[in-house]
């Protein structure tokens, strides 16, 4: 009976074309919707995570309060046995030192001379030890625009675009000017040894990449960082996991009054994300369900139409023996294989764009200029898993449901009423 | 009551309400029966309540008062899936406009109908195809209906209506779209398989060329029966 169906439904064009491509359609921009805001929130997750908040970040109560203003006399202290003991208690993620600090960098001339200034945000990492993956979570490798990662004391990455308009070169000199974690002046040279871009506004400003040994010394931080950072060995945000993780820790310091006792904070809690994760959810869940309301009005249309136009078919198979119960259901089963029908093409198309934008992107960087978000430059699309059957999900509905309410009429009807109606 | 009847109608009466809570008396106090391989047809004019008795008979209708037993089944009591089941195995159905399923082959429009009841492929191939060798068509086997003539289209249907082989066929003026050529050709083809089936044939008819083949006929007027008249008896024992 299927394949008989199934036969009708192709041959009879005016009958399946329309419902096909407005599913089609509805499909393919459920799956795109879906991959773009997936590519596009799942790298603003990823690179918060790597670039700032960790999956976890532990610090001090005090530096949690005021952290925008890169408070480095807030720091935690004693950080190795720190570290020493997060490795212990969690041992299958990765836990990192950093050190964020605000300051300016003086570039000088050949004699010495202030050539130019600029405030720049500073990052200090874990290069130069062996075991740390570093410089592989950032990726500064590929973010590298000429020169090389530091390998020794004394060397620093500038952000590219800062080099470019102070007229930097590898191998130059510049000079860092601030204040140490206890107020007093510091005042450190660097040698240049590349310049990176790493496509992230907040980054590409105005960033100075050092190791944090250096950092520690310049800054007066012995055996200090500003924070903690922990990675799910995953490599991948589990919020479960992570506030698991957050719970435990934070229960030992509980109750400690010490404004400087450390704290840990999960992603979700920082720089906004809670929203941004929970719009995720929402949104691909709002937007199927609004494209399964207009797809099923539409269907429902179309239903209408075509069963009007089928009105002679329903009444011979009455007078065949069917029962109208029958031929009612054997509509649902048409709009389902319409449904699966569309849905392949719409996913396939939907696929399609989704593949398009993830590797051409959208370049939104213009739209960024003073951005402080953690933004990629270039909005990726991804394709998961779950792009392949979720556009099934509205093209199967709006069909069967679009469907239902029009058959719902034949359902409903006397035989005989429907029959005569029928004139056969 | 004698079950031998195949059909068996008792003060059969179908009213139709025509709102105001008025009705319309379609059918008054009909009592008729029928037998196994009789070829009988209701004549009368138009609105006189053919249709109506041939739907109740087909238990696409039932009697607003009276009792309609059809192979022994009172029509009223069936319920939707039961009726549909009698239609199914044991009542074919052919109408005044050949009405074939337009996206299906000649051969599946006439396949389609053991395909509702769940026959086997060979076995439902089979019997289509010798169905339409009946009508004298399985050349046109694999012709959509759009692309056959009024008349060879009527006898698709008719082997349409004949491939499952049911006790009753009912005929709501078959030939009412045919010429005179094609109308003697169907009714020479419907008289055939009552011969050689058995069937029960009951038709709705004004036509002359009709009621000279049939062995009974029963004149309805304003919804009664006013003659019914056995005419082909020499021809019928023959
Ligand atoms: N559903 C209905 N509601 C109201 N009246 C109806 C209904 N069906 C049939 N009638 C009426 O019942 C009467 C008998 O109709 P029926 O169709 O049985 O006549 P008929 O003998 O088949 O006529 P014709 O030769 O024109 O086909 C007609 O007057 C018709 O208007
Ligand atoms: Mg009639």
């Amino acid at each position: 009976m299927i394949r008989f169906l199934l036969k009708g439904i192709l041959r009879d064009k005016s009958r399946s074309l329309l419902p096909i491509i407005v599913v089609s359609l509805g499909v393919a921009l459920t799956v795109f919707y879906s991959g773009f805001l997936e590519g596009v929130m799942g790298d603003i997750i990823r690179q918060n995570a790597r670039f700032e908040t960790g999956h976890v970040k532990v610090i001090t109560k005090a530096y949690g309060k005021n952290k925008d203003q890169l408070p480095i006399d807030l720091a935690l202290l004693d950080v190795n046995s720190l570290v020493q003991s997060l490795e212990n208690q969690f041992s299958d993620m990765d836990w990192v030192k950093r050190i964020r600090f605000g300051g300016l960098i003086d570039v000088p001339d050949e004699n010495g001379e202030t050539k130019g200034q600029r405030p720049a945000t500073g990052l200090a990492l874990e290069l130069f030890s062996e075991q740390s993956k570093e410089a592989e979570r950032l990726d500064i490798q590929n973010a590298l625009v000429s020169g090389s990662i530091p390998d020794e004391s004394g060397e620093a990455l500038v952000s590219y675009e800062f080099a470019d308009k102070m007229d930097v070169q590898i191998g130059d000199e510049i000079t860092y000017f601030g204040s140490t974690m206890y107020g007093s002046m510091a005042l450190t040279n660097f040698t240049v040894s590349g310049t990176i871009r790493f496509g992230i506004a907040a980054m590409d400003q105005g960033a100075l990449i050092v190791d944090i040994s250096d950092a520690q010394k310049m800054l007066d931080m012995q055996d200090g960082s500003t924070e903690i950072l922990g990675f799910l060995s995953s490599g991948v945000y589990d919020n479960e996991v992570a506030t698991n993780v957050m719970e435990n820790f934070n229960a030992k310091y509980a109750d400690s009054s010490d404004e400087f006792a450390s704290v840990m904070v999960r992603l979700r809690d920082q720089n906004n994300l809670a929203g941004m994760l929970d719009y995720v959810d929402l949104a691909s869940g709002l937007f199927i369900g609004i494209f399964v309301l207009a797809m099923s009005v539409v269907l429902w249309n179309t239903g209408l139409i075509a069963g009007l136009r089928r009105y002679k078919e329903f009444g011979i198979r009455l007078a065949l023996g069917e029962a109208k119960g029958e031929i009612y259901r054997s509509m649902i089963y048409e709009a389902v294989l319409i449904g699966v029908i569309g849905s392949v093409f719409g996913t396939a198309i939907g696929l399609g764009l989704t593949y398009y934008m993830q590797t051409v992107g959208l370049d939104i960087g213009q739209f960024l200029d003073n951005a402080g978000v953690m933004m990629p430059i270039t909005m990726r699309a991804k394709i998961t898993p779950s792009l392949f059957y979720i556009g099934f999900i509205p093209g199967l509905l709006a069909m069967v449901f679009g469907n239902m309410l029009a058959g719902f009429g034949i359902y409903k009807r006397e035989t005989a009423t429907l029959f005569k109606e029928l004139e056969v | 009551m004698d079950s031998e009847h195949i059909i068996q109608l008792e003060h059969v009466t179908k009213k139709f309400p025509v709102g105001d809570g008025r009705h319309f008396t379609a059918l008054k106090d009909i009592n008729l029966t029928f037998d196994k391989a009789e070829f009988a047809g209701l004549v009368g004019p138009s609105g006189s309540g053919k249709t109506t008795l041939l739907n109740i008979i087909g238990s696409l209708d039932s009697p607003t008062e009276g009792k309609a037993m059809v192979l022994g089944k009172n029509i009223a009591e069936l319920s939707h899936k039961e009726s549909a089941h009698l239609r199914n195995i044991h009542i074919g159905f052919i109408f005044q406009v050949y009405n074939l399923l337009p996206v299906y082959t000649v051969f599946e429009n006439v396949e389609f109908a053991l395909l509702l009841q769940n026959i086997g492929e060979s076995e439902r191939k089979k019997a289509a195809m010798e169905a339409l060798e009946w009508v004298g068509l399985q050349d046109l086997a694999d012709k959509k209906p759009d692309k056959i003539s009024g008349g060879e289209g009527q006898r698709v249907a008719i082997a349409r209506a004949i491939v499952k082989r049911p006790s009753i066929m009912l005929a709501d003026e078959p030939t009412a779209n045919l010429d005179a050529k094609n109308a003697h050709q169907i009714m020479k083809i419907l008289k055939g398989l009552n011969k050689e089936l058995d069937t029960t044939f009951l038709f709705s008819t004004h036509d002359e060329k009709v009621m000279q083949y049939l062995d009974r006929t029963i004149s309805l007027r304003d919804g009664k029966v006013e003659k019914d008249k056995t005419t082909n008896e020499s021809n019928k024992l023959s």
